[in-house]
């Protein structure tokens, strides 16, 4: 029991001088006249990691907060932390078995790189529009949608996974496309009294729309997509243990330690392809580029001969497009029903308020991070009782902590 | 932009258009009615014209009024329709697939109390609320069916936590409901007058789990339950480890949401418990998910012995939703089908035909008791009146497909006066339990063999060895 306070004790401090430093870091730099939107997070990394040792010299010299004193300081704090809690909880998984740890790394960052995909969808609207949609879970789960029935169907059942995922992007990307030229359009166009709350209320409706347009037409019934590959069953170097690689055509193995089923690393496997083909479109494409430079500047764009109006079609569409293959690569992982898009859609926001609004590398980034949290958090928290249980919880404290100290995110254009 | 604004236009319509068409032809919104004024008109045309088949489908003591009603005056059902709510969860995180079959055999009985020519002459009409399985919207929709809807009674009802704070809006109103399918202990033991149930109750069924776990002739010295953190997997996990710790097995619960879908770090975790045997608590597409996603890493059903929840008794779902999920056991709630009595057979001849399933699901013998069970009861009160209904729910018995239902510990044997706990006040003391196992993949609920108890044991169980 003793050892279990030295962990709430270690959170405490660090808790408390974090928030020491990130409420008066950013005072004493504004009474310097220095530079104050990087005081509130290096106030509170300092504050956290070496507490008053820290604080003091920092607020006496000012430095520049540096990317360097973030690393530092947030590795000192992570140090802290951890040994807190290999100290607190000697036995518990996370501290005595390296083999539970590097399954749940591995989980997380499978699992976030399907979250990127998503939450990049999510960032290129905003990036584009300058709206967040509220119906991005629902193309997420309109694509799982279109995969199951395509593979329960006698026409494209035997087509293969690469059909039923085509399937899902053009009937995701056509979505899209319609609903912008009728609805968005517009409120681009100048015609919409109040744009924002437009946009919010819009977004809001086609979501129930599609939601119950779902249910109507399939049922409320759980459905979930056959696995789209098996694995080939190989044992390396040989049968005797410890082996290299071992697999089923479920599951795959590593070291004996690490297990990924099929489905999911099918599903991230998928989803890195997605995210090259991405890159190469907005990068290497005259399109992509016309993309990127509506969300730079509007106005310079236009000038240049790029229609912008086409830019939001196609960066709504294109957003659905990449929620929609984010959901149907992962209905052969999760049951599937109308409702599914609602968490997923909820944990996308917080993926790209953490990345930075806008910003692509921050949603690939943030996808990673946030899926790393829920698979370490439900792995290590020690009471099993709560650990999955807070699942949710594990997002929105990111979200709180983002938003309290920066409120621009990782990768976002500061203000 | 011209071009473009036709265009616009064009799609618009073309949308519109495709929405009408979807609304006509679509799947039944969270909430309707079923046996309503029209349908009802046509009732008694139909009672008449088929009343003798009826007669003889339906079960006697329920229907005897009815019939005589029906055979002897086409215009019996007319007047005010007498509205019955129906409550069962119709959309995620509830469970869908056991509220729409509770819907499907709740309307089956409005449509045979309306073919029978109604109650008290009148036609019934089935107000059918979704609960969505979550307490706040249970609450809600159990107002508008009364405040609203004005509904004299309400059957149905599966999540324990949308039971236990629906009861209290039906309490302060004053209207009876007989729940079909919510297990928690309190539900009961609140001892509230309206408040009946036909369904097991929770610690009952942990009692069954914990006799069957114990009397296996298997070593199991440690057990996993799973469970999602409502009011009916709490109190399930808390005295099936309580009971396993009496009987010298440890246990270690995992909770998670209801509506939980990634189980892998869980599953990592469970892993490392090395377990004996895991038991499921966890209802809907959460309990697919942990089936399905644990046999992908490798202890599932076919490795580790499982519990599952009840809702794979839905053969379909369960083989769609856990392809790999074959050994599994599961809890049958009612009688073995070899031992159905006419009622149970009748309706379940009716429900196949309208689902296109293979048999019909306890919650759903259930569904179809608890309406049965209300319309007798206004039939044999004579008046819609709630507290003549209660009185008459009290006395009665009813010959249902789960059986003879009675309530006998109640205003007049009471639980002080009958020394028996508060939780059997209104309740149905006899609802049997079984477990079974799928033994095939792709297997039927229906052909899985019965492996406990030993009285209705139709096959023996495959039980595998964790490594």
């Amino acid at each position: 029991m003793a050892n279990q306070q030295i962990f709430l004790l270690a959170l405490l401090w660090v808790v408390f001088w974090g928030a020491i430093g990130s409420l008066f870091t950013p005072r004493i730099y504004s009474r310097k006249d220095l530079d104050i939107s990087r005081a509130t997070l290096g106030g509170a990394l300092v504050g956290a990691a070496l507490g008053p040792i820290g604080l003091i010299p920092l607020w006496i010299y000012t430095p520049r907060f540096t990317n360097r004193i973030y690393a530092a300081a947030s590795i000192i704090v992570l140090g802290i932390l951890i040994l807190a809690f290999a100290r607190a909880y000697p036995d518990n998984l996370c501290v005595s078995d390296g083999g539970f740890v590097a399954s749940q790394v591995t989980n997380g960052i499978v699992i976030g790189l399907i979250y990127s995909l998503m939450a990049l969808g999510l960032t290129l609207i905003y990036s584009i529009l300058g709206i967040v949609s509220f119906a991005h879970g629902e193309f997420y789960m309109v694509g799982g949608m279109v995969v199951y029935f395509m593979s329960a169907s006698t026409l494209f059942g035997r087509a293969g996974a690469w059909v039923w995922l085509l399937g899902a992007a053009v009937v995701t990307f056509v979505i899209g496309a319609i609903f912008e030229i009728l609805f968005l359009r517009p409120m681009g166009e100048g015609k919409i009294e109040r744009p924002k709350e437009y946009a919010i209320l819009v977004t809001f409706g086609l979501s129930f729309f599609l939601q119950y347009l779902v249910q109507g037409l399939a049922g409320a019934n759980p459905v979930k997509a056959p696995r789209f590959f098996d694995f080939p069953v190989i044992e390396l170097p040989n049968a005797e243990d410890p082996y290299l690689i071992k697999t089923t055509a479920g599951n795959l193995r590593l070291f004996d330690a690490v297990s990924i089923p099929n489905t999911r690393f099918v599903s991230a496997m998928i989803s890195v392809l997605l995210l090259f083909a991405l890159l190469f479109f907005l990068y290497r494409t005259w399109t992509g580029r016309g993309l990127r430079a509506v969300s730079e500047d509007r106005q310079a764009a236009s000038v240049a001969g790029i229609n912008p109006y086409r830019m939001n079609t196609l960066a709504f569409a294109l957003g659905g497009m990449l929620a929609g293959l984010s959901g149907a690569t992962l209905v052969q992982v999760f049951t599937w029903l109308p409702q599914v898009g609602i968490p997923a859609a909820a944990r996308s926001f917080v993926i790209i308020v953490l990345g930075g609004m806008g910003s692509l590398p921050g949603a690939f980034v943030g996808g990673i991070i946030v899926g790393l949290v829920e698979a370490l958090g439900a792995g290590c928290v020690p009471d099993p009782a709560r650990a999955a249980a807070y699942i949710p919880a594990y997002g929105m404290i990111i979200l709180t902590l983002t938003l309290l100290l920066k409120p621009t995110g990782l990768f976002g254009r500061e203000l | 932009m011209s071009s473009s604004k036709s265009m616009r236009w064009l799609i618009t319509v073309l949308v519109l258009m495709l929405a009408l068409v979807i609304s006509a032809c679509g799947a039944p919104a969270a909430q309707e009615t079923v046996g309503d004024a029209p349908a009802a008109e046509e009732a008694p045309a139909d009672a008449a014209a088929s009343s003798d088949a009826a007669a003889e489908e339906a079960p006697a003591e329920a229907t005897e009024a009815p019939a005589e009603e029906a055979s002897g005056d086409a215009a019996a059902a007319e007047g005010d329709v007498i509205k019955i709510g129906a409550l069962a969860p119709l959309s995620a995180p509830g469970t869908v697939v056991g509220g729409e079959a509770m819907v499907d055999a709740m309307r089956i009985a409005a449509d045979e109390i309306n073919a029978n020519g109604g109650l008290l002459g009148r036609p019934v009409e089935l107000v059918i609320e979704d609960s969505e399985g979550l307490p706040e919207r249970g609450t809600a929709a159990m107002e508008k069916l009364i405040n609203q809807d004005q509904v004299v009674a309400v059957g149905g009802g599966y999540h324990s936590s949308v039971g236990v704070a629906a009861k209290e809006v039906a309490h302060d109103n004053g209207i009876p409901v007989v729940f079909a399918e919510t297990w928690n202990d309190t539900i009961t033991s609140a001892m509230y007058p309206e408040i009946f149930r036909i369904a097991p109750l929770n610690s009952e069924v942990t009692a069954v789990d914990l006799n069957w776990l114990t009397s296996l002739p298997y070593e199991i010295g440690n057990v996993v339950i799973l469970t999602e953190n409502t009011d009916y997997g709490i109190p399930a996990a808390q005295e099936t480890a309580a009971g396993l710790e009496a009987a010298g097995i440890a246990s270690e619960t995992f909770q998670t949401d209801i509506g939980t879908q990634d189980f892998s770090a869980i599953i990592d975790r469970i892993r490392a418990q090395n377990p004996d045997f895991i038991l499921v608590l966890n209802t809907g597409e959460a309990g697919f998910n942990f089936q399905q996603q644990a046999a992908e890493q490798g202890i599932g059903p076919q490795d580790v012995p499982m519990l599952c929840n009840q809702d794979g008794l839905e053969s379909n779902a369960y083989w769609t939703n856990v392809p790999d999920g074959n050994l599994c056991f599961l809890r049958r709630v009612g009688l073995p089908v070899e031992l159905y009595n006419d009622v149970a057979k009748s309706f379940v001849e009716r429900y196949v035909e309208l689902t296109g399933k293979t048999t019909a699901e306890s919650y759903a013998l259930e569904a179809y008791d608890s309406i049965m069970i209300i319309a007798q009861a206004i039939e044999e009160a004579g008046s819609t009146d709630p507290a003549a209904i209660i009185d008459a729910l009290e006395n009665i018995s009813y010959e249902g497909a789960l059986g003879t239902i009675t309530f006998p510990v109640n205003s007049k044997n009471t639980p002080e006066q009958a020394g028996m706990d508060p939780k059997w006040w209104h309740q149905f003391p006899d609802p049997a339990i079984t477990i079974v196992q799928y033994q095939e993949e792709g297997q039927d609920s229906l052909d899985a063999p019965v492996v406990f108890p030993e009285i209705y044991q139709t096959g023996d169980l495959v039980w595998v060895t964790a490594e």
